[in-house]
């Protein structure tokens, strides 16, 4: 297969010493001790705290904004409208181009100029001396409002004389893409049978417990911008902000502050960004924001919700030969975030780990009255996991063939990689059918079938559930600034140390100290002599940030890039000094020697002085000055260039991990409560640069998976009203609400990575939503329940199973 | 309207004028500046914000500064000021990972002290119930839990 594969460099780097350890998290000790600085730490002087006024309608036209209130209350310094901020701001930047990914454009201002598309959409700002103040005033602004009717479900959003929420579209399609491979009329023409239905994933968000928060000072003498912002994007933010007000984008510092969490939702471009930077510009006084809880819920961008309609052409052996799906997403209002890519990675991440040569995808993103989406952890995989996972499940039971058979019979096989997938995916690695048998017998799965006997002659309904997720990572896309590269620059220092600056960022997840590991291993240095920067775009070289778990799977891969550099010439200094080759040497602990004879040796510091101190001297003369290096890396494996894929399509992800839940869960039929007793995870992503995090970072996945399975719901009502706008009702998982979670790692090295790393920060979040409906259906098999939509509430289960029963379901 | 309160914050009597307004938690940080009490709702719902007053756990977003006048407050700050010598509950969230971003972990730790203070040897159960009303998003609790259990075994051995 004429797939490029990533020269596996040799001898490049110290044998591994810190890489694959438990090393604990380098901030933890400030953090614990609650010396965080967070953007709302930040105080300045003079600083001046700023409300917004946000859309009460889902759907109307401004007529007139009366500001004179507002403005009369002591304290009040300015209160924004349209009308003023449309003069002097140009329309928001696009960080992904809509055009490269073939959608339609809207342009999109700071404030709406003619009318509101969603509740809580910014409609006027007040910047006053105490947010008490601003809030008030902002409450006391009147704005007549036109109401125009409220489109709230995506398929009729889509029928003609649908109520248009754009002026400029012609309809409410942002954009469609269909994928096709094989020959689906025949596969379904020579099926077995057929199995068909709809998926549905409901609306949720990320909602860290830290909100947006900024604070922002514009210096008018020099001309320059700071701006502190819990953000994942410093310099993504930084082309944004300089675009829209039409400075210079080196004027402008973006300083990521420490972030409380961001999970894809501290992504830019909020227009809530452009307003506080204009007002500090124009004010020229520091301008503090931080969000409140119920402004997140409104405005802080949503994701999932999608209808997934799918029929599937299967043999009585349990093959799946054929598929169609027609996705129907629900993006909420056009915005210059970037969930709506969410919908067409769920369509090009079907049919997920399953070999199914006939297929037909569509694609329809419509948008409508409600909150825009923005990136969220899953990024649209999840609810491709679902689709798919739902579909063996109901292969299975159509077949009469076990769960887990009915997977092993579709899977990729492990000689199969780098497989390539309808939507032009390139998947790197896997083996599936491992982890498989890995989970297996963590759940001791063949003789669960008794234990949910047993427990059901205790009058206890048990239920056992599997789900394979396929969660691929370091998302690239075109005419972008989501892209597949990241640079690094590592420094240093006269007495040796080491500073390692990145273009990656951490959203709270400890990838800096992963990073360090990996230039520690690289430099065969002392791990305690390694200081990580990171997320300030004056120091650091330019990046993309952290998205799609690439803070290491591309941020590490350039700090090893750079690692290598760095090692080579201190080698050849260290040679000199040593007078042996370079290649005779090796390093550890900050010791270069000679790697027959360990006492030969200099320290870092030795050769850190030759440099720096001796530069005409015999060791270093020979060679540039100076200790410093950057490099860019850029991933292999993604083709925006169809002449260059070997298959002649478009892939945006070079790297695919993977994992399997499986969960025994406890269903009450008379109330439909469910309660999860245990859960088990086989996680596959490659090389495990840290354990401990990794973890760490597993575990959240899941918690946030069965949140969205079980518990949290953005409900919006046939107004295009938000009704879950705090945490009594948008419900998130609490200790209690959690089991003991029970992980093993497979590593199935990347061949597309120098680490063999495929990224962990998105796994363990999209298999929930299966399992979970997995496990309720195998706790009532008499009542051949099909869950295929969530959140899985008490209500709903019991909903399900009442149904069931009317059908006659489970009469003896 | 402004009114003079006095109090006793981790330790140091604080004699401040706060706006009738002003919940607790803003009083603590905005005027205090002791920023390691966060906010993550304003509601009493994630419990970031928790403090001590008096000795137990209050979420300090729910109460408002001037009903605080005479009392005695604890923050995160007052627990350790020595990144040397951190609480071993502090210490056993660092060991075991009990924390990611770090926005919720001071209430957190206050929530668990408050427990073990109580409850010095809390079942597995008993820690999630007493650390349910403190939402965390990022570490799904589990390490939270383990790290609770571990200051417990510690703080137990000490005595």
């Amino acid at each position: 297969m004429p797939v490029r594969r990533y020269d596996q460099p040799q001898s490049q780097g110290s044998a591994l010493k810190y890489v694959g350890a438990e090393v604990t998290a380098v901030k933890s000790r400030k953090l614990v001790a609650g010396r965080g600085q967070y953007a709302g730490d930040i105080y300045l002087d003079g600083m001046l705290h700023v409300a917004f006024l946000r859309s009460p309608h889902a759907h109307a036209r401004i007529r007139k904004i009366d500001t004179s209130e507002a403005r009369a209350i002591p304290g009040v310094v300015h209160v924004l409208t349209a009308e003023e901020v449309n003069r002097d701001l140009g329309p928001l930047l696009y960080t992904i181009e809509p055009e490269g990914m073939g959608a339609k454009r809207a342009q999109l201002f700071a404030l709406p100029p003619k009318k509101v598309r969603f509740v809580g959409e910014p409609v006027a700002v007040v910047a006053a001396h105490d947010k008490y103040t601003a809030r008030k005033a902002a409450d006391l602004i009147e704005v007549d409002y036109e109401s125009l009717p409220a489109v709230v479900d995506c398929e009729a959003a889509l029928e003609p004389g649908a109520e248009l929420i754009e002026p400029e579209w012609s309809d409410n399609l942002l954009g469609s893409r269909d994928f096709r491979s094989g020959d689906p009329d025949r596969a379904f023409a020579e099926a077995d049978g057929v199995v068909k239905g709809t998926v549905r994933t409901h609306r949720y968000l990320g909602t860290p417990i830290e909100p947006r928060a900024y604070v922002v000072n514009y210096d008018s003498f020099e001309g320059r911008l700071t701006f502190w912002a819990s953000t994942q994007h410093p310099h993504q933010l930084r082309a944004c902000l300089a675009d829209t007000l039409g400075l210079p984008e080196a004027s402008v510092r973006v300083i990521q502050a420490d972030v409380g969490g961001a999970f894809g939702l501290k992504t830019p471009f909020y227009p809530d960004e452009a307003l506080i930077a204009y007002l500090a510009y124009k004010l020229g006084r520091p301008i503090k924001w931080i969000e409140e809880r119920a402004e997140n819920f409104l405005a802080g961008g949503h994701a999932r919700e999608e209808r997934l309609h799918y029929e599937a052409a299967y043999r009585k052996d349990g093959s799946v030969t054929g598929l169609r799906v027609r996705i129907i997403a629900d993006v909420g209002a056009q915005s210059t975030l970037q969930g709506c890519w969410m919908a067409y990675v769920t369509a090009s991440c079907i049919p997920t780990v399953y070999k199914i040569p006939n297929c037909e995808i569509r694609l329809q993103v419509a948008v409508t009255n409600k909150c825009p989406w923005t990136a969220y952890r899953g990024f649209g995989k999840e609810a491709a996991t679902f689709l798919m996972e739902r579909l063996m499940d109901e292969v299975a039971a159509a077949t009469g063939i076990d769960r887990a058979a009915v997977r092993l019979r579709n899977y990729i096989q492990p000689e199969d990689f780098p497989y390539h997938q309808v939507s032009g995916s390139i998947l790197d690695s896997g083996n599936y059918p491992a982890a498989m048998t890995r989970l297996l017998k963590m759940l001791d799965y063949d003789r669960f079938e008794s234990e949910r006997e047993a427990a059901r002659k205790q009058g206890r309904r048990i239920g056992i559930g599997i789900a394979h997720e396929l969660m691929p990572e370091g998302c690239t896309l075109p005419s972008s600034l989501i892209s597949g590269y990241d640079g690094c620059t590592i420094r240093v220092t006269p007495s040796g140390d080491i500073k390692v600056l990145t273009g990656v960022t951490s959203p709270g997840t400890g990838n800096e100290t992963g990073i360090a590991q990996i230039v520690a291993d690289t430099l065969g240095a002392d791990l305690k002599r390694i200081f990580v920067v990171q997320g300030d775009t004056e120091i650091c070289p330019f990046g993309l940030g952290n998205f799609s778990s690439r803070s290491i799977l591309i941020g590490g891969a350039a700090a090893r890039e750079a690692a290598v550099d760095i090692r080579a010439k201190m080698f050849k200094v260290a040679s000199k000094m040593l007078e042996v080759m370079p290649a005779d040497l090796d390093a550890e602990d900050g010791q270069i020697f000679v790697k027959d004879a360990r006492s030969h040796a200099v320290s870092f510091a030795d050769v850190t002085r030759a440099i720096y101190r001796e530069s005409y001297g015999p060791h270093a003369l020979d060679f540039e000055p100076g200790l410093e290096v950057t490099r860019y890396y850029r991933t292999p494996n993604v083709y925006h260039q169809p002449q260059l894929h070997p298959f002649g399509g478009f892939s945006a992800y070079p790297s695919w991990p993977y994992g399997l839940a499986g969960c025994v869960v406890e269903v009450d039929p008379e109330t439909g409560a469910v309660k999860i007793l245990r859960y088990c995870y086989v996680h596959d992503s490659g090389k495990i640069v840290n354990p401990l995090l990794a973890e760490g970072n597993l575990h959240g996945g899941f918690a946030q998976g069965i949140g969205g399975a079980m518990y949290e719901n953005l409900a919006y009502d046939e107004n295009g009203q938000l009704r879950t706008t705090t945490f009594y009702d948008y419900t998130i998982p609490t200790a209690v609400d959690l089991p003991h979670f029970e992980v093993e790692h497979q590593e199935t090295l990347s061949p597309f990575n120098p680490l063999g790393c495929k990224g962990v920060g998105e796994s363990g979040i999209g298999a929930p939503l299966s399992a979970i409906c997995s496990a309720i259906e195998n706790a009532l098999p008499e009542l051949k329940l099909q869950l295929r939509e969530t959140p899985l509430t008490p209500n709903r289960v019991w909903g399900a199973i009442e149904r069931a029963r009317r059908a006659g379901n489970g009469k003896a | 309207m402004r009114v003079p309160i006095e109090v006793t914050v981790n330790g140091k009597a604080h004699r401040v004028e706060v706006d009738t307004r002003t919940v607790l938690a803003d009083m603590i940080r905005d005027q205090l500046r002791l920023t390691g009490t966060h906010v993550g709702c304003g509601t009493g719902s994630c419990g970031a914000c928790t403090v001590m007053l008096n000795g137990r756990t209050v979420k300090s977003c729910c109460i408002l500064a001037p009903d605080v006048d005479g009392q005695e407050i604890m923050t995160i700050e007052g627990l350790a000021d020595d990144p040397r010598h951190l609480h071993p509950i502090q210490e056993a969230f660092v060991v075991n990972h009990g924390l990611q971003c770090g926005y919720c972990t001071p209430g957190m730790v206050l929530s668990a002290l408050q427990l073990l203070n109580e409850n010095p040897h809390p079942a597995e159960a008993e820690i999630r119930r007493g650390i349910a009303g403190n939402l965390c998003r990022c570490t799904g609790y589990q390490f939270i839990v383990k790290s609770i259990e571990a200051a417990a075994a510690k703080m137990a051995s000490k005595k």
